[in-house]
């Protein structure tokens, strides 16, 4: 592929989901936090280290910036001058947040993270040389590297601990980037059991490790293309198109009632994570 | 339980699962034989064939589900674990829970880590100097005896952390044969100003609190969604709260002097003087009287002369601010006014608690949002409970010397009794101590012999949460796996067997500690509701389920409105010398420091300041500035017992004369996740207690800081900008009056 060719077919390559030939069906996953109902607890994170084989980097590596925490929570203070944060603090659950038209995947130059048919930015870990393009390129910075051998590091898997490992999940070795997968490996076993009952897998029937955990179920998770999901529901309640860079809701002069929006949505990633607005009572 | 579709799988394959598994499994052997001339696998230690006669449920690649009870906390959440290849994975929630409702918080789900943790107790080790040497339990069950021989039951105590369930009767059974009545319960964090202040205002110590069905919430230093009481369960509430009755969504106000997850939710965070909670409640009630709503004479009169102006000048609370919060209580009932401990961590910690409880009686809260909870009917069940105050009086005991014989359980005084009382100097004059332990914490260090214990994911058990969520219920903790280590042992074990020591007779019916679970709670499986049902139905049902519920009898909510012995003091002068105030925080993963050892919970930031793996001094951004601190510069921090040193971190969220620093970190032992990582406050909290109930006052420390001369950088999640979303649409927010809750999904 020359690069006059890129340049001359861009919106061949530079193509977000669905398209005519690669339609979403029968699934595309999608997720949907409301704010207002996260209190910051923590527990889908912890939640996204058991379930995903998340190695515990410790102090020093830590404070070099490379944590592996797969979902985390941001904790926001007002932007204007105050003496106290009277309306509180404003958390956030940040991961991987599967771009319909993902700009980690452009830049890999190895194809090692592309997108699949039911809408998952996937990571394929033995195909990764480890340029951190990727990394680089993402928007949200939920991409992460390993800078070392976890597997075989005592400090973070020692024996027994070692026993707790997900089997579903490969540990990764040194040199691969890795990221939120949706949980991936609960949609596979999903699908394909649904697969073999001849039926599509059912709203409430598979779950992430993080949205099953939230002690406020602050988290949806589901089939954005299947009517009867909470997930469906929520995105058109609020308004929010897959495939548009600009919300119904900030047409509106004078701001609308809506609370779903999109995080970084005007550099036109097409995200599959609508957010929901933390609300605070005006009466108080 | 094995999960359902599993359970289809099974029902459609051809022929029988055994055989297919045996099939399977001797085909293996075939090729492992021909293939390497070795019949096993991993250095010859198990068979290829070990499938074949694999134990129920147990097939290859499939996970299986068993229901048990989280041991990480004491709110007793229903967890259900996922086993694969006979090894525990995960926690998740028991869907069927009352309590938790198939949710998890971070902590629980750690209990993995506790139970996989690296550094384990594994041997019985007897003290032959500074080190430990192994023995076998003959040998420790033997000595054991032998120190006993002779001694009185007034010079054995027992020191143990919260108990509840079958481990309680047993435990009281064995103190009972030794003729010994010293039975200290000490759980550092306990909500025991609380209690008392509830059994005066309500009639029971711990009502149900229904957070889902008030319109507004205010809280005075309760950090429900964090560390108090029941966290998931009250996460779940506050949930439904936030979603409202008709769209009307729940108003939550948090008054408080450091910000806590709780106030962090907050739709109005009140920053108040450090100990005048209590002022401020008999302000709103003084405001509510005057707008209308009636109060009966006594509680008039108590509340006489809290005048806005003076209430404002004492708390720090703005008259508008005051305003607008009776406003609210007035407007939008019912209501429910929560008091945690940040409001009873005083000298008149009890005053603070009375005032505040009244003030759910002045707004007709009672019976409303604070309901009679249902108890279990078998009172010897029910949680032991305690706090500072029953291990002030063990110091005292072990200072005089009494006791020849000690014994230890779940709980480490030398690591959080506070630094006043010289816990570890007084436990060395203890003639023999035996610790019960998982970790050789500070505590086991001390101990003579050291006796390693299942964890709670391979160990049997029942335990009776002192928060009831609905009905009464009995949860049931079940091994999720083989023991991992050989010579560790169940408390329970532990406790039949010392106890047969003394009456062997009466326990000889009973095996192990299995034997006696299953043989009580059939004795009184009539009385649970099953009286009906065969044994064997009842006991494959209540494991299967994890949770016995009962009928339960509610108890009756006393309703006592008076304001009698209500007595609050002055808001506290300044001190010249310890111009701060102490604010030891309880965070809500590593709560009192006994989970410090698990790598999760370490690395899972805190949710305020993002710091990790470290201690850290909370100060005032204005006040920091005024004292030339910066983010990072080592403090020294000493109040008149001690004095530790932790970096500074601005934060916003906290009273400027007050400053903060969490508890549970700080370790010299436990193990190497928690060793050496940040500074243990307990060291230098003063000997202040509450008047009433003679609890520590865990807020009456004062302080002061003064930099060292050195800076280092803060290891936290949060970015350069400190938490500033800087003009980008990020986490973003809206007023209830541009929202229409009603009708979104």
């Amino acid at each position: 592929m020359s690069v006059s060719n890129l340049l001359e077919n861009w919106s061949q390559f530079r193509h977000f989901h669905p398209v005519d030939d690669k339609p979403h069906d029968p699934y595309k996953w999608a997720m949907s936090i409301d704010i207002d109902a996260c209190s910051g607890c923590n527990a889908c994170s912890v939640a996204c280290y058991a379930e995903n084989n998340i190695p515990v980097v410790g102090k020093e590596r830590f404070q070099h910036g490379q944590q592996m925490h797969w979902m985390r929570i941001e904790r926001y203070w007002p932007d204007h001058d105050f003496d106290f944060p009277e309306q509180g603090a404003e958390f956030l659950p940040m991961m991987c947040q599967q771009c319909e038209a993902a700009p980690c995947e452009t830049v890999c130059p190895v194809g090692a993270t592309n997108h699949t048919a039911d809408g998952l930015n996937s990571q394929i870990y033995n195909r990764c040389i480890g340029s951190r393009y990727c990394s680089a390129n993402c928007p949200f910075k939920v991409r992460y590297f390993n800078w070392y051998d976890y597997p075989t590091d005592e400090t973070v898997w020692p024996a027994e601990m070692n026993r707790q490992l997900n089997p579903d999940v490969s540990v990764r070795g040194k040199g691969v980037m890795e990221k939120c997968t949706f949980c991936v490996q609960r949609l596979r076993a999903a699908e394909v059991t649904a697969k073999g009952e001849g039926r599509i897998v059912r709203e409430g029937e598979v779950q992430t490790a993080c949205q099953q955990a939230c002690p406020t179920s602050a988290i949806s998770f589901g089939n954005l293309v299947d009517p009867e999901s909470r997930v469906h529901k929520q995105w058109q309640a609020q308004q929010v198109e897959m495939n548009v860079d600009e919300q119904e809701k900030d047409k509106e002069p004078g701001g609308s009632h809506l609370r779903g929006y999109r995080i970084l949505e005007e550099l036109r990633p097409y995200p599959s994570v609508m957010y929901l607005e933390r609300v605070r009572e005006s009466a108080i | 339980m094995i999960d359902s579709s599993s359970i289809k799988q099974l029902a459609g394959h051809p022929f029988d699962r055994r055989d297919f598994l045996k099939v399977l499994g001797w085909s293996g052997a075939a090729v492992a034989l021909s293939g390497c001339g070795n019949t096993s696998i991993e250095n010859g230690k198990e068979t290829v064939v070990s499938y074949v006669e694999a134990a129920d449920y147990v097939i290859p690649g499939v996970a299986v589900y068993y229901n048990s009870t989280c041991a990480q906390c004491d709110a007793g959440c229903n967890i259900n674990g996922r086993v694969r290849e006979g090894r525990v994975l995960k926690l998740e929630g028991n869907a069927a829970s009352a309590i938790n409702r198939g949710k998890m918080c971070g902590l629980g789900q750690a209990g993995v880590q506790h139970h996989y943790n690296p550094d384990r107790v594994r041997e019985p080790l007897l003290r032959k100097g500074d080190k430990g040497e192994t023995i076998s339990w003959d040998k420790a069950y033997a000595l054991i005896a032998e120190k006993l021989n002779g001694v009185s039951g007034e010079q054995v105590a027992f020191l143990s952390g919260a108990v509840s369930g079958h481990l309680k009767v047993l435990l009281g059974n064995y103190l009972e044969s030794l003729g010994s009545k010293n039975l200290y319960v000490y759980e550092a964090v306990a909500p025991a100003v609380q209690r008392a202040a509830n059994k005066k205002a309500y009639g029971t110590e711990m009502p149900r609190f229904n957070i889902n069905k008030a319109k507004v919430v205010l809280s005075f230093g309760a950090d429900f969604l964090g560390s108090w009481v029941s966290p998931v369960h009250f996460s779940q509430q506050y949930a439904q709260f936030r979603k409202g009755v008709d769209g009307q969504r729940g108003v939550l106000v948090q008054v408080e002097s450091k910000m806590t997850l709780t106030g962090a939710n907050a739709d109005r965070w009140l920053v108040v003087r450090p100990g005048t909670e209590g002022i401020l409640a008999l302000g709103i009630i003084n405001a509510l009287g005057a707008s209308g709503v009636t109060l009966s004479g006594d509680v008039a009169a108590a509340v006489q002369g809290y005048d806005k102006a003076r209430v404002s000048n004492d708390t720090g609370v703005s008259v508008e601010h005051l305003d607008k919060l009776v406003a609210l209580l007035k407007e939008r009932t019912p209501s429910l006014v929560l008091a945690g401990s940040a409001a009873e961590g005083y000298a008149h910690g009890s005053q603070n608690a009375a005032a505040i409880n009244l003030l759910n009686q002045v707004l007709g809260n009672v019976g409303k949002t604070i309901e009679a909870s249902a108890s279990v009917p078998f009172p010897q069940m029910i949680p032991a409970k305690g706090n500072t105050a029953a291990l002030k009086t063990l110091n005292d005991d072990l200072a005089a010397g009494k006791y020849k014989v000690l014994f230890t359980y779940a709980t480490n005084p030398v690591f959080t009794a506070p630094g006043s009382m010289k816990f570890k100097a007084n436990l060395a004059k203890a003639g023999f101590k035996v610790a019960f332990a998982h970790y050789l914490d500070e505590t086991a260090l001390e101990a003579d012999l050291v006796l390693p214990l299942d964890s709670a994911l391979e160990d049997w058990g029942t335990q009776v949460p002192e928060y009831m969520a609905e009905g009464a219920q009995i949860n049931i903790q079940q091994p999720l796996m083989e023991k991992l280590h050989a010579n560790t042992q169940g408390m329970g074990d532990i406790l039949l067997t010392l106890v047969k020591q003394r009456e062997a007779d009466k326990y000889k019916d009973f095996a192990d500690y299995y034997g006696y679970l299953r043989g009580s709670l059939l004795t009184i499986k009539g009385a649970l509701g099953s009286g009906g049902t065969d044994d064997d139905t009842f006991w494959d049902e209540t494991l299967t389920s994890g949770i016995i519920k009962l009928a339960g009898s509610a108890e009756q909510l006393s309703g006592n409105a008076s304001a009698a012995g209500l007595q609050l003091p002055a808001a506290a002068a300044a001190d010249a010398q310890y111009s701060f105030h102490l604010i030891p925080s309880v965070t809500a993963y590593l709560r009192d420091g006994r989970h410090t050892n698990q790598p999760w919970l370490q690395e899972s930031p805190d949710p305020l300041t993002t710091i990790v793996w470290d201690s850290w001094v909370e100060i005032h951004p204005k006040k920091a500035a005024e004292l030339g601190i910066v983010e990072g510069d080592v403090l020294e921090v000493s109040s008149r017992t001690g004095s530790i040193r932790a970096q500074a971190y601005l934060f916003p969220g906290i009273h400027p004369d007050a400053i903060s620093i969490p508890l549970g970190r700080g370790h010299e032992a436990l193990g190497r996740y928690a060793k050496g990582y940040g500074v243990n406050p307990f060291q230098i909290l003063d000997a202040v207690f509450d008047q009433e109930t003679g609890e520590l006052a865990l807020h009456e420390t004062r302080v002061k800081i003064s930099k060292v001369g050195q800076r280092i950088i803060v290891v936290k999640d949060e970015g350069a900008a400190g938490g500033k979303p800087e003009q980008r649409r990020i986490a973003l927010s809206k007023s209830t009056d541009q929202v229409k809750l009603s009708e979104e999904v």
